[in-house]
């Protein structure tokens, strides 16, 4: 089941661009249109996770949060251009569970997303990824095929993690670098195939010879 | 004041005595007075005439010398009539009167420039918020339609949001006492936050990036220290060499905590290295690369002043290391137990 979040924005450019952003990264999302009745769009919707602007026409972020956390626990994000400590402050003590300023690096800001779901939703969050009988633990960090295991570094984890999450799709190489880089792994193009090369020696020891595929001049795919 | 000062403001007086004992001993002769007596009364006139200058002088001299060093010890010295005794004197009073006059238009003056000052400070401020919105649409707008030219744009999108964010510093700056939070900072993840602001120009100038692990935490203003990062991850892009790097840690070092920046780029003029952080200052490197303002660094160097974190410089020939070194005090440690 899809998680649903509620986007509380007025600039109408941002609702649209963040609501397609998180659509594709899997997300329900709808967007508050009317701001006279935001509580009850809130109730309507019951989203799992609510992203909220401090600048709003009618009531403000701050009066809007401290009215949600009367009736319900989903995590708030705020997400605002003002980032003085008196905001900051106020967001934390009404009940506000982040604070990110714009102008918002979307990979921290899905991360914070994701790390605000998995806390407040434990049981919903998977933790080992399939594809073609083959499995890929987060937890352990290893690759399973056939009973047999290999170990992966932090790198080689991020490297499958991003292909099998677009399994069936071509991943560009620099794509799969931006990502690492959200990671906080700074790798370049050099390292990169590097990296690739060992994942293959690996899926090569449990039987997997051409798992992944390079497809010339566009990227990797499995 | 001076004695000879004194003197010479007082000489009609002494004149107007020499004329009248002149003259007194003048009559005196002619009445048949003997020269003895003349004498006598000349010597009494001129020790009274000493005796009263002397006198005058010191107490005027105490007075006045009080009321300098009270000046002196003031603040705002335009108060000063604030504070002082009304004079007695006719002449002095109506100087009393003309500096209290000058203070009052003094004061509306500041009083007018500082609402000025303020009020642009504020709509600087709400200008900046206001910028950031479409900063952030053509963000989204970008990463959501990914083609060839977004990489470039965002780059650019990057340096724009980096001179925003240096103009709401460079207006905090000067009103920094309500705007902190000091709280406890991983360092580790300031520095990722801020290489992730710098993602696509890093990576469109394949930057080579090492970030030692840092397990330090310190006590001080997240954000600011973000922007201090910024700044110095900006500066590195600008000045670097073919094959640039840049590299990340922390050492502990006694009571401090030093986060070093290291970069092998152009690196700085020994002759320059003292006042690169002066307002305005571009030094031989700005004369060969483009975009230098002198406002960053100085920046950076204001707001590590106020928050109480050491800020330097080195470099010898090649490369440049900026290092952050932040106090852990005795309240510090206890905190953290």
């Amino acid at each position: 089941m899809k998680q649903r979040i509620l986007i509380i924005e007025d600039d109408v450019t941002i609702q649209l661009q963040l609501k397609n952003l998180l659509i594709g990264n899997g997300y329900d999302v709808e967007s508050v249109t009317d701001f006279s009745s935001v509580i009850g769009q809130v109730k309507a919707y019951e989203p799992h996770l609510i992203l909220l602007d401090i600048k709003l026409p009618g009531s403000d972020g701050f009066a809007i949060c401290s009215e949600i956390r009367t009736f319900s626990e989903a995590p708030v994000i705020f997400v605002t251009s003002s980032n003085t400590d008196m905001d900051e402050l106020n967001s934390i003590m009404l009940g506000g569970d982040a604070f990110i300023t714009k102008p918002y690096n979307t990979a921290i800001l899905l991360a914070k997303i994701s790390a605000l779901l998995r806390r407040a939703y434990p049981s919903e969050g998977q933790e080992i990824l399939n594809w073609n009988g083959t499995a890929l633990h987060l937890e352990g960090s290893y690759i399973e095929h056939d009973n047999q295991r290999a170990e992966l570094t932090k790198n080689e984890m991020k490297i499958l993690y991003y292909l099998f999450k677009n399994a069936g799709k071509i991943c560009s190489r620099n794509d799969i670098i931006d990502y690492l880089w959200d990671s906080q792994l700074y790798v370049d193009d050099n390292a990169l195939s590097v990296n690739v090369t060992r994942i293959r020696e690996k899926l090569v020891c449990i039987g997997l010879a051409d798992f992944i595929k390079t497809k010339h001049r566009q990227g990797y795919m499995i | 004041m001076s004695g000879k000062q004194y003197l010479r403001n007082k000489l009609p007086v002494i004149l107007i005595n020499l004329l009248g004992m002149l003259a007194l001993a003048l009559f005196l002769s002619a009445g048949g007075v003997g020269i003895q007596t003349i004498l006598f009364i000349g010597v009494i006139w001129v020790l009274t005439a000493v005796c009263y200058l002397i006198v005058v002088f010191l107490s005027r001299k105490k007075y006045l010398d009080r009321l300098l060093d009270m000046t002196e010890q003031l603040e705002e010295k335009y108060l000063i009539t604030e504070v002082m005794t009304v004079p007695e004197r006719a002449g002095e009073q109506v100087y009393y009167r003309i500096m209290k006059m000058g203070e009052k238009s003094m004061l509306e003056k500041i009083g007018r420039i500082e609402k000025e000052r303020k009020e642009y400070k504020e709509y600087i401020e709400q200008w900046i918020h206001e910028a950031k919105t479409p900063i952030t649409a053509m963000k989204l707008i970008c990463e959501n339609n990914r083609c060839d030219f977004t990489g470039e744009l965002l780059i650019e999108l990057e340096n724009m949001n980096r001179y925003t964010e240096q103009a709401l510093y460079y207006a905090r700056s000067e009103h920094t006492e309500k705007d902190y939070l000091i709280r406890e900072t991983d360092l580790e993840a300031v520095v990722h936050g801020a290489i992730a602001d710098n993602k696509h120009l890093l990576r469109q100038n394949s930057v080579a990036i090492t970030v030692d692990d840092i397990q330090e935490h310190v006590y001080t203003d997240e954000k600011w220290v973000h922007f201090i990062l910024d700044q110095i991850i900006g500066n590195a892009v600008k000045y670097r060499t073919e094959q640039p790097a840049l590299h990340f840690y922390a050492v502990k070092k006694g009571d401090w905590i030093e986060l070093s920046v290291e970069d092998n780029g152009i690196g700085i003029p020994e002759g320059d290295l003292p006042r690169i952080f002066d307002k305005g200052f571009t030094g031989q490197n700005g004369r060969t690369v483009q975009g230098s303002t002198g406002i960053g660094l100085y920046l950076c160097k204001r707001l590590c002043d106020k928050l109480g974190i050491g800020l330097s410089a080195y470099s010898e020939g090649e490369g440049a290391v900026i290092v952050l070194s932040f106090h852990i005090n005795d309240f510090v440690a206890e905190v953290q137990g």
